[in-house]
């Protein structure tokens, strides 16, 4: 009977392997095409952009869910097998699932440090980078920086001409169509940053560039050009300099980019849930500076945000941080537009 | 009936309307023609010149036309001009921005680059933070727990005699076993180092220090060069044989591992000097499939002894081949079935009469097989509420030796033991409160529990079962405090001993974050 079971083994075992086989040859044999793989939807919508129809574009995570607590999954694993490029946020913020993943893969051209690996924030202007010796009692604080990088426009524009960069030097025959669709997508976003007539008039680099040195506002009074100023900068200008309350240390970019100012978090510590003690001095905080507007993303527990709410008078804004996290964050430049849109009503109403 | 009838009738309604439309159309088209013919037949000299003053409007209305259309032609080729010329300026206006902006973020970046440096009181401004990493990565984990049972004589004690696991007094090499006192204890300190070596190899090395010595648990190169999915490892690691073996102790959902996996692995598991090669088949679900070979120390079912009363066995002693199976599962769902396999060399020397001299010597073959499933649940929410995680395994060992040399009865030499063992588990951990988990575990062992030894006895022993309960509270992923209580039904003597026992385990981990395996 014992012989009769390895037999069996042993015929299992051979079978599998000529099936296995056969199916690595169907593998090699299919026809190639670019496959992309970023971490989150927000990449995934920026490559899309740029690559056209020129590459397929998954994502590991799906928008609607906390980045910091996915689990690697095996089907993850499959989906770096065949990757081109594997594009991460990075700073950081995949690396308690990142390396079971492209490791399990065996997908040795995504690796860290191959052509086929790029970490998108590279060249993106970065916050809170930690001056000082960091240590694990002060939360979850990554070395490299705040990794929500993603919520300022212009590190969008970043990332995608370095998507492009990097597809041109993989697929050099379809060089011309990335740069084609990166122009595009820049105006796009230029467009919906400073609004369609003065983007025509300045031109979006121009103009971003102004924005960088904070000259904006002088450049168009002396041209007279203050009325044209349309898109995102004209709808959060009212509201600089104003204060808001966030859950998660996640805000940073959006309120650097537009000037507010987040003096405190629901969380005690990035990483740490809220306490009642901590709480108890956002509200006299909130009620203290009249800040109007606690923003918060949709996959936390509301309580606490509702609680500070409750004795402030403070509105809770529920807005997504990620493609996909909410109905209407359809691609990067909607989420952008519901988060200017859902702020700014927040902010507006008395 | 009725309905064709029906549908008759209304073909012919419809037919007679038809026919008097087509009636009238004829009459009208008649009376059209008579009336042309009757202007045809009165020629008039007004109506002459009248058809000439048209004649002449169609003509000038058709040159006004064309001149129109040559216009149009002509300034579109104008405007498609001009805007060929205007058109390279904005493009080379929006370069030369484009220029700008990216030096002024450059100008930033560096800036902030200067800036950390500086401030973190670095001496290597122009180098920045890239000199640290060449360093590899460092983590150290320390489990300590306080432990108490039931028992007089200890449940470790009550582990190594169970009916049919029974200590087969097997000399492997060296183990210390991990005593666990009732009270405070200090399981180990993990001390981990690893980086990538190369563009070829990663490495790592894993060190179990305990209060008294140390114990390399992992030195290992690992391929990363490999292609189709191949992958090599050498050194010393642990075996994938079943989920539970392949994981860090820190990694369990309870304090301990199941108790088939301590009772027929041993308390390290298999945990051995060789090399693995596995395969990821490019199927369009997780299929990997490994095979090691290793040197074969596990003092419970594959070590070599030797000594002049045993034969001789060069390593490699110990072959393992493992499936695992994942199907592609959709969203927030995760599932994996293992199937492993190992078999090798088995040596023992016994005491038979237990004078503390040994007096028996076995040798044979050791085989093991089991399959174990794993679901996890990724609830997507912070601090991991919601999460569930199902795992079950079954693990099977047969021993089949041969008396080689016996002092005290000569004729037993060449007689042969058999031995046959499994045990089963089953838990879950589920996520019921951001950062709080609960875990429930059933364990049994013994479900087939028989041997046969050299003199023809043939023993059957009873199954022994085991239920365990935690809960554990990670205040971040760097720390973990569990209470874990378990009660066990004994088979020992041909008896049954319920026993308690209760843990609290605390487990942080310093340096480097750790990524988690699936």
């Amino acid at each position: 009977m014992k012989s009769a079971r390895r037999s069996l083994l042993l015929r299992a075992w051979r079978s599998f392997l000529g099936l296995a086989a056969l199916a690595f040859c169907c593998d090699t044999a299919r026809a190639r095409e670019l496959k992309i793989v970023a971490t989150t939807t927000d990449l995934r919508s920026i490559a899309k952009s740029v690559a056209g129809g020129r590459a397929s574009v998954k994502s590991i995570c799906v928008g609607n869910e906390d980045p910091h607590y996915l689990q690697a999954k095996p089907s993850y694993i499959m989906m770096a097998r065949g990757a081109d490029l594997w594009i991460r946020v990075g700073m950081e913020l995949e690396i308690g699932r990142e390396s079971p993943i492209i490791d399990g893969s065996r997908n040795k051209s995504i690796r860290v440090g191959m052509r086929g690996h790029l970490d998108a924030s590279e060249n993106v202007l970065r916050l809170q980078v930690p001056s000082v010796r960091v240590t694990r009692a002060m939360g979850d604080v990554h070395l490299s920086g705040n990794p929500h990088y993603w919520l300022d426009p212009l590190n969008g524009r970043i990332v995608a001409r370095a998507i492009a960069e990097r597809l041109a030097q993989l697929s050099p025959a379809d060089a011309k169509v990335f740069r084609t669709n990166l122009v595009a997508f820049e105006r796009a976003l230029d467009e919906h940053m400073f609004g369609k007539e003065l983007v025509q008039e300045i031109g979006g680099a121009k103009l971003w560039g102004l924005e960088l040195r904070g000259d904006l506002l002088e450049f168009l009074d002396q041209r007279n050009l203050r009325e044209k100023l349309g898109g995102w900068a004209a709808k959060m200008r009212p509201f600089r300099g104003m204060r808001i309350v966030t859950y998660h240390r996640s805000w940073t970019y959006l309120a650097h980019r537009f000037k507010l100012i987040i003096p405190a978090e629901l969380e005690r510590k990035p990483g740490i849930p809220p306490s009642g003690s901590h709480l108890a001095k956002v509200v006299e905080l909130v009620k203290g500076q009249g800040i109007k507007a606690i923003l918060m993303e949709p996959f936390y527990s509301r309580r606490a945000a509702d609680l500070v709410a409750s004795k402030t008078g403070a509105r809770v804004v529920v807005c997504a941080s990620s493609v996909g996290g909410q109905a209407g964050a359809t691609d990067y430049l909607a989420l952008m537009d519901l988060i200017v849109n859902r702020l700014s009503e927040a902010l507006r109403a008395e | 009936m009725l309905p064709v009838g029906s549908i008759l009738f209304a073909r012919e309604k419809k037919d007679d309307r038809l026919i008097s439309v087509a009636m009238l159309f004829t009459a009208v088209l008649w009376i059209v023609r008579a009336t042309a013919q009757e202007a045809q037949r009165r020629p008039d000299g007004v109506e002459v010149l009248k058809a000439e003053v048209r004649a002449l409007r169609e003509e000038h209305e058709e040159q006004r036309k064309r001149y129109e259309a040559r216009l149009k032609g002509l300034e579109r080729r104008l405007q498609e001009l001009e805007s060929s010329k205007a058109h390279p300026r904005a493009e080379g206006r929006d370069e030369t921005s484009q220029k700008a902006l990216e030096a002024e973020l450059e100008r930033l970046r560096s800036e902030q680059r200067a800036q950390m440096t500086t401030e973190a009181g670095l001496s290597f401004p122009s180098v920045g933070r890239v000199f640290q990493s060449f360093n590899p990565d460092i983590s150290v984990v320390l489990d300590s727990s306080y432990h108490a049972d039931s028992s007089k004589e200890g449940i470790e004690h009550i582990l190594q005699d169970l009916d049919g696991f029974g200590h087969s007094h097997a000399h492997g090499h060296g183990h210390e076993h991990a005593h666990l006192d009732d009270g405070f204890n200090l399981r180990h300190a993990e001390l981990f180092l690893g980086a990538d070596v190369d563009p070829y190899f990663k490495a790592w090395a894993m060190a179990a220090v305990s209060e008294s010595d140390a114990e390399l648990e992992e030195a290992v190169i690992q391929t990363t060069c490999l292609p189709a999915g191949l992958q090599a490892k050498v050194g010393k690691f642990f075996s994938d044989f079943g989920r539970i073996n392949a994981q860090h102790s820190h990694d369990w959902d309870f304090v301990d591992q199941p108790l088939v996996h301590r009772l027929l692995l041993g308390d390290h598991g298999l945990n051995e000097k060789g090399v693995q090669f596995s395969w990821l088949a490019p199927t369009p679900f997780h299929l990997l499939a490994g095979v090691e070979a290793f040197q074969g120390d596990n003092e419970l079912v594959f070590n070599y002894v030797g000594g002049g009363h045993l034969p001789r066995r060069e390593g490699p002693r110990l072959w393992v081949e493992w499936l695992k199976f994942a199907p592609n599962l959709a969203g927030k769902h995760g599932l994996q079935l293992g199937f492993f396999h190992a078999r090798g060399v088995h040596q023992e020397a016994h005491d038979g009469n237990s004078d503390g001299i040994e007096d028996h010597w076995l040798d044979g073959r050791g085989e093991l097989w089991g399959a174990d499933a794993v679901y996890k649940y990724d609830a997507r929410e912070p601090y991991g509420q919601g999460d569930v995680t199902l795992q079950a395994g079954y693990i099977r060992r047969e021993k089949d030796l041969e008396v080689k040399d016996h002092l005290l009865t000569r004729g037993f030499i060449g007689r042969s033991r058999t031995d046959e063992q499994d045990g089963l588990y089953a838990q879950g951990a589920y996520g019921f409160l951001p950062r709080w988990r609960l875990g429930l575990r059933w364990d049994r062992v013994g479900l087939t529990n028989r041997n046969r030894l050299p003199d023809g006895t043939r023993n059957h022993f009873d199954e022994t079962d085991r239920w365990s309960a935690m809960v554990d509270f990670s205040p971040t992923e760097f720390s973990r405090f569990r209470l874990q209580v378990s009660r066990g039904d004994y088979a020992l003597g041909g008896r049954h001993k319920d026993e308690w026992q209760l843990f609290l385990q605390l487990v942080i981990s310093l340096g480097k974050h750790g990524a988690h395996k699936f």
